[in-house]
């Protein structure tokens, strides 16, 4: 059987939570930050993606975004998919969630 | 119930323009975010996975009508108009914003509630009885002396910054419904010999990573000595508990690494130094304290309501309810009545704004304008004339708060789990939802009976899993949720860790297993009267294990 890739080596995109929503958001190509997974901008892997984290970075220091990282995420299909579960909720909220946003 | 005097209300309302002050200055950039985190922390703001968490403190679970309507008023103002109640007796909002959060917290100050010290390295909301002032087993109302922690804990300045949390829980009754074993401290009145009542000191229980049942560290400690006693095991604790290791920080840990023996012989230095001092509770002041917490105006009731009898004789559901949702009260005509936040598919311990006033409404009407949460996730009326039962029971039927299941299955603790949490692992809420389905079938419910389930979705235990008579821990295995099944875990007097069935399941076979676990319990049981936890006591842990596994 073949073995699984490395997250790392998987696609990735960048998220974070915004300061003052606390939502959780995706970093564009456009270096603007959204809500839907869909406007996420993809780099092929961890390496690809170090620029794109420099400037979520510089977004965070600026008071827009808290702790922005990279994840990875399957990129085949649209809209990208998380790999990790955790992610998986974070993009879709919770799996229990039958109220309405305000 | 306690009320705030001026100064309470002036350092509430200063903390509140603190806090404001510090978000605007968060905003502009003067201070950074891992300036700002403890800041936050400090007036119970979290930032979870999908949103900020408020958590506010509701001391020892007592809340006025007023204060639920001001919590109902909030979560429609700054949240999604729902609530959820917790393990700790607090409530937290989930989806909170940065930028509303001051004014949630003058909402809050307005109704007396804060959200300080609901997070950090400080003494946190003492809990208790939630039957306190009521149940007819209790040898004192335990809410005086969590009020006397309170304003002696509150802002301690020794105490703010421990090698951890600090959680106290008291009970006033020998039959223990605050889990006292698995505190920090756990506080036991009792009468001693003499015929006075004073505390057994408990110290070093907890869940978590290192789940311990707490020891006993002195067997009677009179009233007016316990905050000496208390301040003393808390300087012991900062003087010796460890801060090189976030995981071994616990007093729980100091205790077990040098022994109660000696634990005892420093605190009781510590104490012996301190005892005449200005902690020293004089009478007056336990007094005046005691005084608002008097019982409510009961009426001279004698022998059982006709309209009561006749409602459980005749009205199938009421009975149903009856049984399993009151309580017998010290006040001869009065029962306690808890109320279900278990009702099948809800998440436990969730309320909305609208069923938030109307118990409110209800406990205007009914049971002397209180409330009480428990850390089962419940709400409780704790003074209802027995004539008022079956309006009661039709008044909070027409908002799904009915549910006849306090103690089965289906009244599952849960903490939020991967749902919201940061920290968790694996979900809680939908695998105690699968769960509460297959015990939705009330004859089967009520014929296994007392069966507590306790479910968190990581090793920290905010869903007590350890002392649940069935335990469920969420892991992670490879990006998949697993879960591991314990047995045999007790909150109570009897408090015990539950033992672990063996590997963790996925999530369809652990509910299967908790199947499998029950009717395994229903064929070894030697009667109706034998519960669950009876019956693994009496059996152990091997036919169980056999019966999930070997089947499997």
């Amino acid at each position: 059987m073949a073995k699984a890739p490395k997250l790392n080596s998987q696609p990735q995109v960048v998220t974070a939570n915004h300061l003052l929503s606390g939502d959780v958001v995706y970093l564009t190509k456009a270096a603007t930050w959204s809500r839907r997974i869909h406007d996420a901008a993809v780099v092929a892997n961890v390496d690809a993606g170090a620029a794109l984290l420099a400037e979520a970075e510089a977004q965070a220091k600026q008071n827009i975004v808290v702790a922005p990282y990279l994840i990875p995420v399957d990129a085949s299909v649209t809209p990208p998919k998380p790999i990790q579960y955790r992610e998986i909720l974070r993009a879709e909220g919770p799996s229990t969630e039958t109220r309405p946003a305000a | 119930m306690y009320q705030y005097d001026e100064i309470d209300q002036t350092m509430v309302d200063e903390r509140v323009a603190q806090f404001r002050d510090q978000v605007a200055r968060r905003l502009t950039g003067e201070i950074s975010e891992d300036e700002f985190k403890p800041l936050r922390l400090q007036n119970g703001l979290y930032l979870q996975l999908h949103a900020y968490m408020l958590r506010i403190a509701i001391p020892y679970g007592t809340l006025s009508s007023r204060q639920l309507r001001g919590l109902a008023q909030i979560g429609c103002t700054y949240d999604r108009a729902w609530g959820h109640f917790t393990t700790r007796q607090n409530l937290q909002y989930n989806w909170i914003k940065l930028e509303d959060t001051a004014d949630a917290l003058a909402d809050l100050a307005k109704i007396q509630m804060h959200a300080i010290q609901t997070s950090g390295n400080c003494i946190r909301n003492t809990t208790t009885d939630q039957f306190a002032g009521a149940a007819h087993d209790e040898i004192e109302d335990p809410r005086v002396w969590c009020e006397i922690i309170r304003q002696w804990s509150t802002f301690h300045p020794e105490f703010s910054f421990l090698p951890r949390k600090f959680k106290i829980a008291v009970t006033g009754s020998p039959n223990d419904r605050a889990a006292v074993r698995v505190h920090d401290i756990g506080l036991r009145m009792h009468k001693n010999d003499a015929g006075e009542i004073g505390f057994e000191v408990i110290v070093g229980g907890g869940l978590g990573r290192t789940p311990f049942i707490g020891k006993t560290i002195r067997d009677f400690l009179p009233k007016q000595d316990l905050l000496s006693y208390l301040e003393a095991i808390l300087r012991v604790y900062n003087q010796f508990g460890r801060r090189d290791n976030l995981y071994k920080a616990r007093i729980k840990i100091l205790v077990h690494e040098i022994g109660i023996e000696t634990m005892r012989e420093k605190v009781e230095a510590e104490f012996a130094a301190s005892k005449d001092g200005a902690l020293k509770l004089p009478q007056e002041a336990i007094a005046q304290i005691a005084a608002q917490f008097a019982p409510p105006a009961f009426e001279n009731l004698s022998g059982i309501s006709a309209d009561y009898a006749n409602a459980f004789r005749t009205d199938f559901e009421f009975g149903l309810w009856a049984r399993r949702n009151t309580f017998k009260h010290k006040q001869p005509g009065y029962s306690i009545v808890t109320i279900s936040l278990k009702k099948e598919g809800a998440p436990p311990g969730d309320a909305s704004a609208e069923q938030m006033n109307a118990v409110a409404d209800i406990a205007d009407r009914y049971s002397f304008g209180e409330i009480r949460v428990t850390h089962e996730q419940n709400l409780v009326l704790a003074h209802v004339k027995q004539a008022d039962l079956p309006a009661v029971f039709k008044a909070l039927k027409a908002y799904d708060l009915a549910t006849p299941n306090i103690g089965l299955a289906s009244d599952i603790i849960a903490c939020p789990g991967l749902d919201y949490c940061a920290l968790a692992n694996a979900r809680s809420i939908p695998i105690a939802q699968q769960i509460a389905l297959r015990f939705r079938n009330w004859e089967r419910a009520h014929d296994i009976g007392e069966l507590k389930i306790k479910i968190s979705g990581c090793i920290n235990a905010c869903g007590h899993h350890h002392v649940g008579h069935i335990g469920i821990l969420g892991v992670d295995k490879a990006g998949e949720e697993f879960y591991q099944i314990t047995l045999g875990g007790a909150a109570d007097e009897q408090a015990a860790i539950g033992d672990l069935i063996g590997p963790s399941l996925n999530t369809q076979d652990a509910v299967d297993a908790i199947d499998t676990l029950v009717e395994t319990y229903l064929r070894l049981r030697k009667s109706s009267d034998e519960r669950f936890l009876d019956t693994y006591r009496r059996v152990g842990l091997a036919p169980f294990k056999e019966a999930v596994y070997v089947s499997a």
